[in-house]
C-alpha cells in the first residue's frame, strides 16, 4: 500500500496532479448544479411577483 | 476621381457626406465587385485625408515603439553582444504592442460620431469598406514601424546588412497584425474602456504572426536566408485578407444593432 | 423527419426537458469509466520503463487536454451554429461550454506542469503542448471576457460567436506554429511515453479516462444548459409548468 502512495518516488507530483483535476471536476458539478438551481430559483421568483418582463 | 457616371448612380439617389468626401448610396440592391471597389478607395483616400489632419496622433505609437525597445536594454543589459540575440523578439514584442495602441484610430472617430453606421447603411460592402480601413490603418501605421523597425534593431546590435530583411518582415507582418486588430477592434466597438480586454482578444490570435515575424527578423539579422518563414508570414497576412474583413464586418454590424 | 428532430431542438422548452431526462444516462457511464480508468492507470497499469510511476499523471493530463480542445471546438460550433441559423438554445450552449473548457485547460496546464518537472527539473518549460495550452487558456478567458462585456445578451451571444468562430480557425495554426517554433529552439519534449506504441494495459485506462471524460462533459453541459435556457427565457409560459416542484 505504501509503495503504491509512493508512486516510485513521484509522489509528490502525481498526487497533486490528481488532487488538482479531481478538483476541477468536483468544482464544475458543483458550479453547474448551483448556476441550474439559481435559475430555477429565479424564475420561480419571477412567476411569484406575476408577470412579464423583459 | 469620382465614380457617378460608370456606377450608374441614379440622380435621385442620396449622396451623404462626411468631412467632404462622398460615398453614394446605392438606391437598388445590385451589387458588383467593381463598385465596391471604387467605393473602397474612396474610404482609403477619406481615411489616409483624415488622419493627416492630426498628424500628432501618428506619431504615438510610433514613440511607443521606441520607448517599449528602449526599455529592454536598460532593463537587461547595454551589452550588443548580449543585446543581438533577442533584438528580433524585442522589436517584434514591441511592434506587437505599438500596433495594438494604433487599434484605437480605426474605428473610434467614426464610431463616435455615427458614421460607421452610416457606412453599414450605404447599401456598399461594408467587408469591401473595412478592408480599406485596415488598409489606411497599415499605410499610417504599420508601414511607418516596419521603416522605424531597423533602427530599433541596429539599436540592439544587428548589422547594417539586416536591415531590408527586418524591413521585409516587420512590414509583411504589420499587415497581419492590421487585420487580426480589425476582428478585436470591431468586436469592442460598443464597450467602454476597452483597452485590457482587446488586448486580451486580440495578442493570442497575433501569436503565429509574432513567430513568424520574429524568426525572418532573427535570420535577417544572423546573416541567413529568411524567404521560409517571411513567406509564412505572407501566407498568414493573405489569409487575414480574406477572412478578417469578413469578420470585423460582421462584428461591426452587431455591434451597430 | 430529421428536420422535426433539428426544428424541436431550437425549441427552450423541448431542450430543458430532453436535457434533464438525458443527464444521467451520460453521468453514471461516465463516473463508472472514470473510476474503472483510475483503477486501471494508477493500480493495473504497468510502471514505464523510462518514467517508473512517475507517467500515471498521463491519466489524468490527457483528459483535461482533451477537454480543453474538445469543449473550444464544440464551442465554436455551437456558436456557428447559433449565429447562422439564430438559434437561441446553440448559443446557450456555447456559453455553457466556456467555463467548462477553461477550467479544465487550467488542470491540464496544472498536470502537464506537474508531469513535466521531475522529467525536465523545473515546473515550466516552454513545451509545445503546454504553450499552445496557455494560449488556448487566453482564448477562452477572452470569451468569457468579452461575453460578460455586453449586458445585452443577443448581442454577447452573437459578438462573442464571431470571435469563437476566429477563434477556431485560429487555433490549428496557433499549434502549428508553436510546435514548429518550438522544434526550432529546445530538446524534444518527454511528454510522451518511452516506446512509440503504448502496451495495452496502458492503453486500455487511457481510453476509458477519455472516453469518460467527454461523457461527463456531455453531462455537464446538459445540467448548466439547462440553467442558462432558464435564464434566458424570462416570460415564457412553459417555464411555470417546468420548474414547479
Amino acid at each position: 500500500m505504501s509503495a503504491f502512495l509512493d508512486m516510485g518516488g513521484y509522489a509528490a507530483y502525481v498526487w497533486p496532479a490528481y488532487a488538482v483535476t479531481l478538483t476541477v471536476v468536483v468544482l464544475n458539478i458543483v458550479w453547474a448544479q448551483r448556476l441550474l438551481k439559481r435559475s430555477r430559483k429565479e424564475a420561480l421568483h419571477r412567476l411569484a411577483i406575476g408577470g412579464t418582463q423583459k | 476621381m469620382t465614380n457617378s457616371g460608370a456606377m450608374g448612380r441614379r440622380d435621385d439617389a442620396p449622396v451623404r457626406e462626411h468631412e467632404g468626401t462622398p460615398i453614394p448610396a446605392r438606391g437598388d440592391h445590385e451589387r458588383s465587385a467593381v463598385s465596391a471597389l471604387s467605393a473602397a478607395r474612396l474610404m482609403l483616400a477619406r481615411d489616409l485625408k483624415l488622419a493627416f489632419r492630426k498628424r500628432s496622433q501618428l506619431v504615438q505609437p510610433l514613440a511607443f515603439f521606441a520607448i517599449v525597445t528602449t526599455l529592454f536594454p536598460l532593463g537587461v543589459s547595454p551589452e550588443l553582444t548580449r543585446l543581438r540575440p533577442m533584438a528580433a523578439g524585442v522589436v517584434w514584442a514591441a511592434a506587437l504592442l505599438s500596433s495594438l495602441l494604433a487599434l484605437e484610430l480605426l474605428f473610434r472617430d467614426d464610431a463616435q460620431d455615427g458614421t460607421l453606421e452610416q457606412y453599414a447603411l450605404c447599401g456598399r460592402s461594408l467587408t469591401w469598406l473595412l478592408a480599406a480601413k485596415t488598409a489606411a490603418h497599415w499605410l499610417l501605421t504599420g508601414l511607418p514601424l516596419a521603416l522605424m523597425a531597423p533602427l530599433a534593431g541596429l539599436a540592439l546590435g544587428a548589422p547594417t546588412a539586416a536591415v531590408p530583411g527586418i524591413v521585409a518582415s516587420v512590414a509583411v507582418g504589420t499587415v497581419a497584425l492590421s487585420l487580426i486588430g480589425a476582428i478585436g477592434a470591431a468586436l469592442t466597438l460598443g464597450i467602454r474602456r476597452s483597452g485590457a480586454l482587446l488586448s486580451l482578444l486580440t495578442l493570442p490570435l497575433e501569436i503565429p504572426v509574432l513567430i513568424f515575424g520574429a524568426r525572418a527578423t532573427e535570420l535577417a539579422i544572423d546573416g541567413r536566408a529568411y524567404g521560409a518563414p517571411l513567406q509564412l508570414l505572407a501566407a498568414l497576412a493573405v489569409l487575414g485578407l480574406t477572412l478578417a474583413p469578413l469578420a470585423a464586418a460582421a462584428a461591426v454590424r452587431i455591434n451597430l444593432e | 423527419m430529421a428536420w422535426t428532430w433539428f426544428h424541436r431542438l431550437a425549441s427552450p422548452p423541448h431542450v430543458y426537458r430532453l436535457a434533464g431526462r438525458l443527464t444521467p444516462w451520460l453521468a453514471w457511464p461516465a463516473a463508472v469509466l472514470i473510476v474503472a480508468g483510475l483503477i486501471g492507470g494508477l493500480v493495473l497499469a504497468p510502471p514505464d520503463y523510462q518514467q517508473g510511476d512517475g507517467y500515471r499523471i498521463l491519466y489524468v493530463h490527457a483528459p483535461s487536454a482533451w477537454m480543453s480542445l474538445m469543449v473550444y471546438t464544440t464551442m465554436a460550433v455551437a456558436a456557428a451554429i447559433g449565429l447562422i441559423w439564430r438559434m437561441k438554445v446553440a448559443h446557450a450552449v456555447a456559453a455553457s461550454c466556456a467555463p467548462i473548457g477553461a477550467s479544465f485547460t487550467f488542470a491540464a496546464l496544472v498536470t502537464g506542469s506537474l508531469w513535466g518537472a521531475p522529467m525536465w527539473g523545473t515546473y515550466w518549460q516552454w513545451d509545445p503542448r503546454l504553450t499552445s495550452e496557455l494560449i488556448l487558456l487566453f482564448l477562452y478567458l477572452g470569451y468569457m471576457g468579452l461575453r460578460s462585456a455586453f449586458d445585452d445578451v443577443q448581442r454577447a451571444d452573437r459578438v462573442s460567436a464571431v470571435l469563437a468562430i476566429v477563434g477556431v480557425v485560429n487555433v490549428p495554426i496557433i499549434h502549428y506554429s508553436v510546435i514548429w517554433w518550438n522544434s526550432l529552439h529546445q530538446a524534444p519534449s518527454v511528454m510522451r511515453l518511452g516506446k512509440p506504441t503504448m502496451p495495452l494495459p496502458m492503453l486500455v485506462p487511457l481510453l476509458m479516462m477519455l472516453l469518460g471524460f467527454t461523457l461527463f462533459f456531455g453531462a455537464l453541459l446538459l445540467v448548466r444548459l439547462r440553467g442558462e435556457v432558464l435564464s434566458r427565457e424570462r416570460a415564457a409560459s412553459w417555464i411555470s409548468e417546468a420548474v414547479r416542484p
